[in-house]
């Protein structure tokens, strides 16, 4: 006998001895008990060990349920590997603690089912694996702000892409995962080369029976989709050519319809001549799907579009309004059409010739300028649905509609009439009136009102919610705190500043007094910093954005505390100008107390959004601080809004006054906001670096400290 | 190996450095300097303001400083200070006076990094006086006509604690940099980098890509140097995917989701 052989019986003898400890003899009842030995003999020496280790564990319960376990764990190894082995082995535990050792057994045996539905798991990529991935991508493709989000069905409206909940077509993860980037992608095409112009929808709902054409024109679209990616992102085409289809069949009826479509690869080729190859193709029989392809909605797709539009429009014209109005002179309120400027909007010249790369360059008074940074978007999204800039949305503001929307404040909104000034805590403050292009003195009543507490456990359960990342938030904080700065010049220190010393020395032969400041020390560097936090209170924070904020400002005020920064917080609301209010939540001078914390959980939702008064307020308060540094943030979820006129130019005007006000008194201002459409006007109103735009309300807490340290180190 | 040591008041511009106009920045800078005006260059990183004071240096035939402003600068590193040799001090000017004196065009990159108090003597340089006091020399220097000052600094940097005092850049003709259209973005990764006009194509659509993610998890967006960097690996054979993950990507991020969306995007254009 050699001595591998031998050295191999002295394992197997090991072995079986061990096990059978753990079994109690259990084990030695198996009837191929030497087979079993020899494929466990036969494991890696960590699947080994795994199994001593799983058998003593179960040996604790039962000696008999470890016995099964050992008898099956070589073909579970092979099946599953390790970690499905201990997945397995927990869920057969399970099934003991619940309903005994003959349902235990039952549960190890049928390892194929187990193994089966064990590798669907891990080879399924559900939304939430690639949401955030999907998010970026998409929007680094290109064009519309897309909501990404799961559904019953996939498909698009225009204004979101909705993919199922996970997608387990594939054995590899990974695959399954390149399924659904492919599927984003297919879905954002429709979006990007004029699948769902205006002008195509409407042919297709006028003209067609759209339930019936629909599948038709989703195939052709594919097709014609499908080559436009090709000429864009080859290599998106390349793995929609591998992933796409089920099988060759599949492919072959696929390729039977691009032969009889074949204008659709050309360049140049748009929705509209796939609408109108559709009835030659009516009978045809239609190819599946393919895997990356999602349904069309037409109705829903109308029903987004039709909404945007509406926005859009109105947005669009106020922007040209605005860029009309720019020669005017100060007094020059609007009224003189003729002092305006001519502004007209025409195509860029487009090199290649195709739809999706359509741009836009706008000509004031006859000299072609560049597209404002803030208008882009918006030009973008239109030309998205029309493929131009049509002509209605050239055209002037209604009358009725400007006026409503410029209109002053006057005495007729007054819900509740004039308030007693003399009351305590209550203040005037003025407000810009940018028709009328100066200030309406002592307009705007603001009471200062206490919040009532709150459910003190809501500070304790954020705090266990965010656990990890009020850890690492602590930890980025200390870190700031603990960045050491060399002084020089100092009095005393830990080393001499040579540069000061040979100044000295040059001083004292020249014949001037020698200067005492000769060192070096490290030292942190003081903050001397005092923020204020100003958190929109208005009635359309009510639910997950009033959840959200106040969860931040708990993370906060933990983070805060850390660096020493002096902070209040107040919240702000309102109805009509004679009833604005701000509530103290935490002022300057008071600690991060039960009391304050109790005031965090009770914000609630109140009224509207009048925003200039209560940055006027919170300024003064500010001003009166003493701090080298003075920060007001806004943490808001939408535009300046109140009851009456305070809207849309009117609002965003008086707003950007108050800050240029604070401005003025030494006090910077910054903007957190969850509005998608904040582009339009936040750069306006707090500048073009001033603010961050959050995506998502779930992020604000996440995001919110993380501001706050890059805006003061 | 050799290395060139520049004596920095010295550094005269002799070859044209390649710079691609994106509009009349020429003419109002030769404008400004014919003027004694000082020059206020803003712009994103990576968009082209220190080759286009190298440009100008070259166009205008005048020797070149650059100071790359931090938080520790102090005036002392701008104007000069006191050496000790041979048991004797000796002064030595800094970059500011040695520029003053030769009539250099002194170039302060990202100046809003250098501590307050050191910003303000520039003050008397940049209007009418053009002087520029040396208080340790008990001297007061009158800058030549040919001595020009330019600054830069990047507005989208979100610092409230880094903004350019209002007393400094009204000082200044300002120019506006932004990163030049697609069509030119690609002659300048041609001419750069030395790739062919698809692939530099190709490249610029990538830099519009990582641009749309600006504000959505990226400071900032690929700049035209990055892109260049990239098409230079390319032109050594490096593939596409790796080019841009390693001269772009991982300079732009260290989030894992935001690193595989970029790394993504690029898949699917090359």
């Amino acid at each position: 006998m050699s001595d591998e052989s031998r050295q191999n019986i002295l394992n197997r003898l090991r072995i079986q001895k061990d096990l059978e400890k753990f079994t109690a003899g259990a084990l030695a009842r198996h009837p191929n008990l030497e087979e079993l030995i020899a494929a466990i003999a036969a494991l890696e020496r960590d699947e080994q060990d795994q199994i001593y280790r799983s058998a003593e564990l179960v040996a604790r319960s039962n000696n008999e349920l470890a016995a099964q376990f050992i008898a099956k764990a070589p073909a579970a190894f092979y099946a599953m590997g390790g970690d499905g082995v201990q997945e397995w082995l927990d869920g057969a535990i399970e099934v003991f603690d619940h309903r005994g050792l003959g349902f235990a057994v039952d549960f190890l045996e049928d390892i194929d089912s187990f193994a089966e539905a064990y590798a669907g798991r891990h080879a399924q990529c559900a939304f939430d694996q690639a949401s955030v991935f999907l998010r970026h991508f998409v929007r680094g493709l290109g064009g519309r702000e897309l909501r990404i989000a799961t559904d019953d069905d996939t498909y698009t409206d225009t204004e979101g892409l909705y993919l199922p909940a996970s997608f387990n077509v594939f054995p590899d993860a990974e695959q399954n995962f390149t399924l659904y980037k492919l599927t984003a992608v297919h879905l954002w095409a429709q979006t990007w080369y004029g699948t769902w112009r205006y002008q195509v929808l409407e042919k297709l709902m006028r003209h067609f029976d759209t339930d019936k054409v629909l599948p038709i024109f989703n195939r052709l679209e594919c097709i014609r989709l499908d080559a436009c990616l090709a000429r864009e992102l080859p290599g998106v085409a390349r793995e929609m050519a591998v992933f796409g289809c089920h099988d060759e069949d599949e492919e072959q009826l696929w390729a039977q319809w691009r032969e009889a479509a074949p204008l659709l690869a050309g360049a140049g080729a748009t929705a509209e001549d796939s609408l109108a190859l559709i009835p030659t193709l009516l009978g045809t029989p239609l190819p599946p799907l393919k895997l990356y392809q999602g349904e069309m909605f037409a109705g829903k797709v109308r029903q987004a579009m039709f909404a945007r539009i509406e926005r859009e429009k109105s947005a669009f014209q106020r922007a040209m309004e605005d860029m009309r109005n720019e020669g005017d002179g100060p007094e020059g309120t609007g009224a003189d059409a003729a002092q305006k400027q001519l502004v007209e909007m025409q195509p860029t010249d487009n090199e290649d010739g195709s739809e999706a790369n359509l741009s836009m360059q706008v000509s004031i008074d006859g000299k072609l300028q560049q597209l404002p940074e803030h208008l882009k978007d918006l030009v973008g999204s239109i030309l998205q649905d029309f493929g131009e800039i049509p002509d209605q949305h050239m055209e002037r503001m209604d009358l009725g509609e400007y006026s409503d929307d410029l209109l002053p404040q006057n005495g007729d909104n007054d819900v509740d009439g004039n308030a007693d000034l003399s009351a305590e805590g209550t203040f005037s403050y003025r407000e810009w009136d940018c028709v009328r292009n100066r200030f309406r003195e002592g307009f705007c009543t603001l009471r200062e009102l206490t919040v009532p507490p709150g459910d003190e456990r809501f500070v304790e359960e954020t705090l266990e919610k965010h656990r990890g990342l009020m850890k690492s938030i602590k930890k980025t904080f200390e870190a700031v705190l603990g960045e050491s700065k060399l002084q020089r010049r100092q009095s005393d220190g830990d080393d001499i500043d040579l540069d000061a010393v040979i100044e000295a020395y040059a001083d004292v032969v020249n014949g001037r007094e020698m200067s005492e400041y000769l060192y070096t020390r490290y030292r942190n560097q003081e903050r001397n910093i005092a923020v204020m936090f100003m958190v929109d209170m208005s009635g359309s924070t009510l639910g997950w954005v009033n959840d959200a904020e106040r969860e931040s400002l708990v993370l906060l005020c933990e983070a805060l505390e850390l660096l020493g920064d002096r902070y209040a917080i107040y919240g702000f609301s309102g109805r009509t100008n004679k009833r604005c209010e701000v509530y103290k939540i935490k002022e300057f001078d008071e600690s991060y107390n039960l009391e304050v914390r109790q005031r965090i959980s009770g914000i609630r939702p109140k009224a509207y959004t009048r925003m200039g008064v209560a940055i006027r307020h919170l300024g003064h308060l500010l001003h009166e601080t003493r701090a080298r540094t003075k920060l007001l943030i806004t943490l808001s979820d939408g535009r300046p809004e109140d009851y009456g006129g305070y809207k849309g130019k009117y609002g965003i005007e008086d707003t950007r006054h108050a800050l240029l006000e604070t401005r003025q008194g030494g006090i910077h201002s910054f903007c957190i906001t969850i509005d998608n459409e904040a582009q339009e006007y936040l750069p306006h109103m707090y500048g073009p670096a001033n603010y961050a735009v959050i995506d998502e309300v779930q992020k604000l807490p996440y995001k919110v400290a993380d501001i706050y340290r890059r805006l003061t180190t | 190996m050799s290395t060139t040591a520049i004596r920095t008041a010295h550094n005269l511009v002799t070859r044209e450095p390649y710079y691609q106009p994106i509009g009349n920045e020429i003419a109002v800078f030769a404008a400004a300097y014919h003027n004694q005006l000082p020059v206020l260059l803003k712009g994103p990183t990576g968009c082209g303001k220190t080759r286009f004071i190298e440009y100008m240096a070259w166009y205008l035939k005048r020797p070149m400083v650059t100071v790359a402003c931090h938080d520790d600068l102090t005036a002392s590193d701008l104007i000069g200070r006191y050496l000790v040799k041979g048991g004797e001090t000796v002064w030595v000017d800094g970059p500011l006076t040695g520029a003053v004196r030769h009539g250099s065009i002194c170039y302060l990159d990202e100046v809003v990094e250098a501590r307050k108090d050191t910003s303000v003597v520039i003050h008397p340089l940049c209007d009418d006086r053009r002087l520029l006091p040396i208080e340790k020399l008990g001297e007061v220097l009158a800058a030549p006509p040919e001595f020009c000052l330019a600054i830069s600094y990047n507005p989208g940097y979100q610092s409230v604690l880094k903004d350019l005092k209002q007393s400094t850049r009204q000082r200044f003709v300002a120019l506006e940099f932004n990163y030049p259209n697609a069509e030119l973005e690609q002659t300048i990764i041609e001419k750069e980098s030395g790739i062919d006009a698809a692939i530099a194509r190709q490249l610029v659509k990538f830099g519009h890509m990582t641009r749309n993610l600006k504000g959505s998890g990226l400071d900032e967006g690929a700049s035209t140097r990055l892109l260049v960097n990239a098409g230079k690996l390319m032109a050594s054979d490096v593939a596409p995917v790796v080019a841009t993950d390693a001269a772009i990507a991982q300079a732009l991020t260290d989030d894992d989701d935001m690193l595989k969306a970029i790394h993504e995007l690029s898949r699917s254009i090359f």
